[in-house]
């Protein structure tokens, strides 16, 4: 996917002021976190769970070379083909090699995000064979031309109005004017493909270790008809994403979909173990997967390993109140919200993408409702910290900062700097108190006024008083 | 019992008032009360900026001047927080200086809490004529878990009502340096939680971080609101006497 | 070296662990495996599974009738496509107890599920009380197209076999089959999207309406 994180600023810039995406984003608002809520009741040992779900993560990538070849071992043996694709490129070469080498000219797509990472549909139709996004948000988005702007709700930043002209000038209908009638249209104007194609994509949500089974999660069905029908499925994850058992799946799962949309568990979960067997009527006769490192291994034994537990439920920017306002595109890449914020710079480089990780303001909103526990506003932090160290960031930036720890490690010169300040800040703001422009803070200004300081400082104050 | 209050350094440059505040509910809930003259800051800036070094220095700074109190009392969830969750950890490998900080650290309250938690304050001689909308501000909620202590103290203030805004606990978007490295999206934050708090028709907006204040005001005067007060709970909570300061 | 090995091998040095064999510590891996420890899980505070399963299943969408034999399925059956005024044909799993469907007034025929099928019914390897949850396992005999394609699926379950959680109903499906057939479908509902503003619809690509005839009486062993 192309990457434009590194202008997350002038991309932040542009999301504030585009009236649509702003009305959409309001709409948007508190829904997840409703719903989320409201299902959360039914659970009440959360904390319990989470604690396990972390450790489930936890054991995974403690040992994550001998948990892939286990999986390994038993996708073999159940008659699956095993790739492992060191880069992003090597994903789509590898999956284009299994298209030419059996003759497939139409791939139904069912959604995953690791496809994005390696901008798999472009490089697909380069090479002259059809995809078909089937997701109906990922489905909207291919006719509009635009990447997924959330993990789990690609489409979000649509409206219905927009959707309807799409769908109508795509395949040139009425406009539809209400949202069941343009999901019919969507089912009505995908059948054929899924019927049709020779190849289906899936991602996979988790791997199982114990049995060799991919397990995607999801609730259109699409993924079924993706992994069902066409005589060829690939799937294409992580190699993150294994889980030792099912019995572990049934702990994680049930976090995943409450995280996620609020449901208690969502319509379907597949487990797919190997292509159709010996008398079966329906499945597809090869089975696939493509395990994807591209940057992952990188974060092991580092303090963002523990952003590798994540599940991909996408709570933590439906609940972040920086998501909320600027959308997922602007965060420039494939992943948004504060996953994204810690998943894009580790894996594109932290040059890349330098704002990501001061893109929050630490609330913490994120970490209180992962489902598995990731400290996520401390690996920003020390995502900063990196950056700080290695001199990424603006030398007026460090330099202030470096300023403040001097003065504020000298308590005389501190009461000296700040009594001066503050008198002089105190004037400024006049007989309103308010200061309408400060130079070097124009980041506040521009948009806020700065509550001018009371003219002394306390320690002044305090000093006059006890004498 | 001795508590050293730790002013912070935005209330000692921006409103002392709130830091007189502070020093009257603790006295008159029967402390004794000093205030340590070198204390600047608890190095949060610099540490939520990536460096680390800035928190060190402060920890430090911070025991040599704290350590001697029974308790440390902060009016702001966003320096105890800082203290609290993040000092113990910056010294790996001094476990014994780490023992120390850890055990400062526990006996470090941010003021609501210590009102209510530690001191069991069960009556207010204070008043404040108006409604009030509360907002949470993040680190005091999500690091101490402070969300009862102040709206229970509240009650005690004869006449002030609250009046809940829809999104107490959403974030103002202040974030400390974030307010002015993202000022665009801090803003649009800020102003969310304007119309929140505007739409309760509440009188004053209090909060129990300056920062956040700063924030919230900020962006309502920007916007032509001259009249809704934007205060600190202690000041809500010491009542109007404070007197000339 | 192959992609396979590189990344293993990076796999293995991130993670600080000795020696460059991957998969060192297979056989600590394959003993958790083996044990397959349960993990926790939200308290049951319902007793009853069946008034569970029923509670669950129609706040998901599902519709569910429940008759004293599997004798009397087909009828229960064409009183619900009646009542949705849907047609009386459809596909119908060859794996399903011989029934007198034709009797009853339905035309099911014993095959892979074709694209303008319109019904579709099929029996259930176990149900999930905690959810709602219908389990499918795919085979010779149940294909799992017809619980996909068309626009109604029926389920046919024995209530002997509605399991309280996930947990169960996976080491049944061990115990009784041994290994996992190529697919398991745990269905919850029909096919539902709310990738268009939020606003759930339900009948995306998959089934409109999922109905679940429950057959027989709970046996105290």
């Amino acid at each position: 996917m192309q990457l434009t994180s590194f202008s997350f600023k002038s991309n932040v810039r542009r999301k504030l002021i585009d009236p649509l995406l702003q009305r959409n984003m309001k709409r948007f608002g508190g829904r997840f976190v409703e719903a989320r809520a409201a299902v959360m009741t039914e659970v009440d040992n959360l904390e319990t769970i989470r604690v396990a779900a972390a450790a489930i993560r936890d054991r995974s990538l403690a040992n994550l070379d001998s948990y892939l070849l286990a999986f390994e071992e038993q996708a073999l043996a159940r008659g699956s083909r095993v790739h492992w694709a060191e880069t992003a490129q090597d994903v789509n070469r590898i999956l284009i090699e299994i298209a030419q080498s059996n003759g497939v000219k139409k791939i139904v797509k069912s959604k995953s995000m690791v496809s994005e990472e390696s901008g798999l549909n472009d490089a697909v139709e380069a090479a002259g064979i059809q995809a078909i996004e089937t997701d109906l948000g990922e489905y909207i988005l291919q006719l509009a031309h635009e990447p997924p702007s959330h993990i789990i709700a690609p489409a979000i930043h649509k409206s219905l109005e927009e959707v309807a002209a799409l769908f109508s000038e795509n395949h040139h209908t009425p406009r539809q004017t209400d949202i069941p009638a343009l999901c019919r249209e969507a089912r009505e104007q995908l059948r054929p493909h899924f019927l049709s194609a020779e190849m289906g994509i899936s991602g996979g949500n988790f791997l199982i270790a114990e049995t060799g089974s991919v397990v995607i999660v999801t609730n259109e069905g699409n993924g079924r008809m993706v992994t069902t029908l066409p005589r060829i499925h690939v799937t294409i994850t992580g190699i993150e994403k294994v889980l030792p058992t099912l019995n572990d799946f049934s702990v994680i799962v049930r976090l995943l979909t409450r995280s996620a949309t609020g449901q208690s568990i969502t319509n379907y979960v597949s487990m797919l173990t190997g292509p159709r067997q010996e008398g079966d009527l329906d499945g597809p006769e090869q089975s696939h997967i493509i395990l994807v490192d591209s940057g992952r291994s990188r974060l092991l034994g580092t303090e963002m390993q523990k952003a590798l537990r994540c599940i991909r439920c996408g709570a933590c920017m439906n609940h972040c109140p920086v998501y909320q306002n600027i959308g997922g595109h602007a965060y420039g890449w494939v992943y948004p919200g504060p996953i994204g914020a810690i998943l894009t710079p580790s894996y594109v480089g932290l040059k890349n993408a330098l704002d990501l990780p001061q893109a929050s303001t630490l609330c913490g909103a994120c970490q209180v409702v992962c489902p598995v526990k990731i400290p996520l506003p401390e690996l920003m932090r020390v995502l900063r910290e990196k950056s700080f160290e290695q001199g990424l960031r603006p030398w007026h930036e460090r330099l202030s900062i470096r300023l403040w720890r001097g003065v504020a490690n000298r308590p005389h010169l501190y009461a000296l700097m700040t009594q001066m300040g503050v008198r002089v800040l105190s004037l400024l703001g006049g007989k309103k108190k308010l200061l309408h422009h400060l130079p070097g803070l124009d980041g506040w200004t521009d948009g806020r006024d700065m509550p001018a300081p009371q003219g002394k400082t306390f320690r002044e104050l305090y000093r006059k008083r006890r004498s | 019992m001795r508590v050293g209050l730790f002013v912070t350094c935005l209330v000692d440059m921006m409103r002392p008032r709130i830091g007189f505040a502070t020093l009257k509910l603790l006295e008159n809930a029967g402390c004794e009360v000093a205030v340590p003259p070198n204390q600047t800051c608890c190095g949060q800036p610099g540490f939520n900026s990536g460096d680390r070094e800035s928190g060190r220095v402060m920890a430090r700074r911070f025991l040599a001047d704290f350590e001697s109190f029974d308790y440390v009392v902060a009016p702001s969830g966003s320096c105890t927080g800082m203290i609290r969750s993040h000092y113990g950890e910056l010294f790996p490998d001094d476990t014994a200086l780490q023992h120390r900080l850890n055990a400062l650290s526990q006996r470090t309250f941010e003021l609501t809490d210590f009102l209510v938690t530690v001191l069991k304050v069960e009556r207010l001689d204070s008043s404040f004529q108006g409604t009030i909308t509360y907002h949470d501000s993040c680190s005091g909620l999500r690091e101490l878990n402070v969300k009862h202590q102040p709206r229970q103290l509240m009650e005690q203030v004869t006449g002030a009502q609250l009046h809940e805004m829809s999104k107490p606990e959403l974030c103002c978007g202040f974030g400390g340096t974030f307010s002015i490295k993202l000022g665009e999206i801090a803003t649009r934050m800020a102003d969310n939680k304007c119309q929140d708090a505007l739409a309760t028709k509440a009188d004053a907006i209090v909060g129990g971080d300056l920062g956040c204040l700063l924030n919230i005001e900020g962006r309502l005067r920007r916007l032509g609101d001259d009249t809704t007060q934007v205060l600190h709970v202690a000041e809500v909570l010491a009542g109007p006497e404070l007197g000339q300061v | 070296m192959s992609a396979r090995d590189n990344i293993l091998a990076r796999v293995r040095r991130g993670l600080g662990l000795p020696g460059d064999i991957a998969g060192l510590e297979r056989p600590a891996v394959q003993e958790y495996i083996r044990q397959n420890p349960r993990g926790p899980r939200p308290t049951y505070h319902w007793s009853d599974p069946v008034v569970r399963f029923q509670e669950r299943s129609e706040k998901l969408g599902t519709s569910v009738d429940r008759v004293a034999s599997l004798s009397e399925v087909p009828e229960a059956v064409v009183r619900y496509l009646n009542e949705k005024a849907l047609p009386q044909r459809g596909v119908v799993w060859q794996g399903l107890p011989a029934l007198e469907w034709e009797r009853a007034g339905l035309m099911l025929e014993a095959r892979g599920a074709h694209a303008d099928d319109l019904v579709g019914v099929t029996g259930a390897f176990c149900a999930i009380a905690e959810t709602g949850t219908l389990m499918l396992l795919s085979g010779a005999d149940s294909p799992a197209a017809v619980s996909l394609l068309p626009e109604t699926h029926i389920a046919i379950l024995d209530v002997q076999r509605i399991v309280s959680g996930m947990e169960e109903a996976l080491a049944l499906m061990k115990s009784e089959r041994g290994t996992l057939p190529r697919a398991v479908n745990f269905v919850s509902g029909p096919s539902r999207t709310a990738d268009i503003e939020q606003t759930i619809v339900i009948g995306a690509h998959g089934p409109y309406r999922v109905h679940v005839v429950l057959y027989g009486s709970v046996h105290v062993q």
